[in-house]
């Protein structure tokens, strides 16, 4: 069995491993974990070198086109590296978070060909990815407006217009709704959600 | 108690993420308030990761992307050095019927209408356009009754609040009730009930003067 592997050591070799005797989970753990705590590209690689193929081969068998699958690789990779800081060891194996971030990523991607809609509601479905508590102190007035610049950006592109529209244009909601050619409940039910959720973002205590 | 529970099958299809999102939301709102299938799931991830991640290695050969293209994929990643900050989740909650009740999130997440109201029956259609399935939120006032129907489809509702009853037995917050055309039901709640409801076609009202509501099946739910 795979013990204590440096976690920079490959856990399988390069080029067409067979079958592998061991499983390197742990190894993928703690290479998960540099990632997590020291931005480390190599242990990066190592994940990348491991999960790419395996993901590109869950894509292909989930929507039959070699391109999705890429970009499924592409998304859910950029994913582990941009959110591996939300990952412990607690939390299980680098498998199994690796795989939440993967369905999460095939979820959207295909709510976006079915619906087109690009609202990305897979974190809210499986919450696992935003358990971290947020700690909201040090903005001085100018960091907070471009943080909150920041947040709003973040928004699905609906409520952002909306958003930017009655706070920053300084329209009516009734002007907005004419302008978007959408019924002022509509516009008015995303400013409601998208505050809600700026309020969430920004640990409510704003207002 | 919660009785009622999606099976076994839907939960292995939500692990997986293959479930349509009305469905997915509905699933995930019945796992905040059943610890029970919450824990299924995880185990459920666990399996599947072990079987797309682990188990296998076999033919990875003939694969046709080029070291070239992943090593370029790698380099991209890796070079923006920017973090997705992500913040704590705030409960939402709604006023109905005097009462101030948490929104499951992953309901909560999604837009939707104000609630509009008939007779005792008050609903706010959820924003979701996923194909045909149309999902809701759903009060009905206390004594409020749903004339006897069946589905033409199928009808789910995840009891959120309060209680109701119908031929087969009383439902509490958290039950999971799937219904289809072999069914036909008249809920009924003494005390007032705040459902999330997901149907793919219209009810179908058995019953004399009721049957009158067959074209507004479709507003109800």
């Amino acid at each position: 069995m795979v013990s204590q592997l440096s976690s920079t050591a490959v856990p399988q070799k390069s080029g067409h491993t067979k079958c592998m005797e061991d499983t390197p989970t742990k190894a993928l753990s703690s290479a998960l974990v540099k990632v997590a705590e020291q931005r480390d590209k190599t242990a990066f690689a190592v994940l990348f070198k491991y999960f790419a193929p395996k993901i590109k081969r869950f894509g292909i068998k989930q929507y039959g086109s070699e391109a999705m699958a890429m970009e499924l690789v592409q998304d859910t990779m950029t994913s582990v590296w941009r959110k591996a800081h939300l990952y412990s060891q607690d939390k299980g194996a680098a498998t199994t978070w690796v795989y939440t971030v993967m369905r999460n990523a095939s979820f959207d991607a295909l709510r976006k060909i079915k619906s087109k809609k690009e609202d990305q509601i897979s974190e809210d479905i499986w919450p696992t990815l935003q358990e971290s508590e947020c700690s909201n102190d040090g903005f001085n007035d100018h960091l907070q407006e471009k943080q909150i610049q920041k947040y709003i950006s973040c928004l699905p592109k609906a409520q952002q217009e909306v958003v930017k529209g009655v706070y920053f244009q300084e329209m009516s909601q009734e002007q907005l709704a004419e302008q978007l050619n959408i019924p002022v409940g509509t516009v008015k039910s995303r400013l409601r959600l998208a505050l809600q959720k700026l309020r969430a973002e920004m640990g409510d205590s704003h207002d | 108690m919660i009785k009622h529970h999606p099976t076994q099958e839907m939960l292995t299809q939500f692990a997986e993420g293959t479930l349509p999102a009305s469905l997915s939301i509905a699933i995930s709102a019945h796992l905040e308030l059943c610890p029970c299938c919450a824990k299924q799931v995880k185990a459920l991830e666990n399996d599947s990761s072990e079987r797309y991640f682990v188990q296998i290695d076999n033919d990875l050969d003939g694969d046709s992307t080029t070291d070239v293209d992943f090593a370029e994929m790698l380099s991209n990643i890796t070079s923006d050095d920017s973090i997705t900050q992500v913040h704590r989740y705030i409960p939402q909650s709604l006023q109905y019927q005097a009462k101030e009740v948490i929104v499951p999130r992953a309901i909560a997440s999604i837009e939707r209408s104000d609630f509009s109201q008939v007779g005792k029956l008050s609903r706010s259609r959820l924003d979701l356009e996923d194909g045909e399935l149309r999902a809701s939120l759903l009060q009905i006032a206390p004594g409020g009754e749903i004339p006897n129907h069946t589905h033409t489809g199928f009808e789910l509702t995840l009891l959120l609040d309060g209680s109701f009853e119908d031929e087969s037995g009383t439902y509490v917050a958290g039950d999971f009730i799937w219904l289809d055309g072999r069914h036909s039901h008249t809920p009924r709640t003494e005390n007032g009930c705040l459902c999330f409801t997901l149907v793919n076609s219209a009810l179908h009202f058995n019953k004399g003067l009721s049957k009158l509501l067959n074209p507004i099946g479709n507003l109800i739910y």
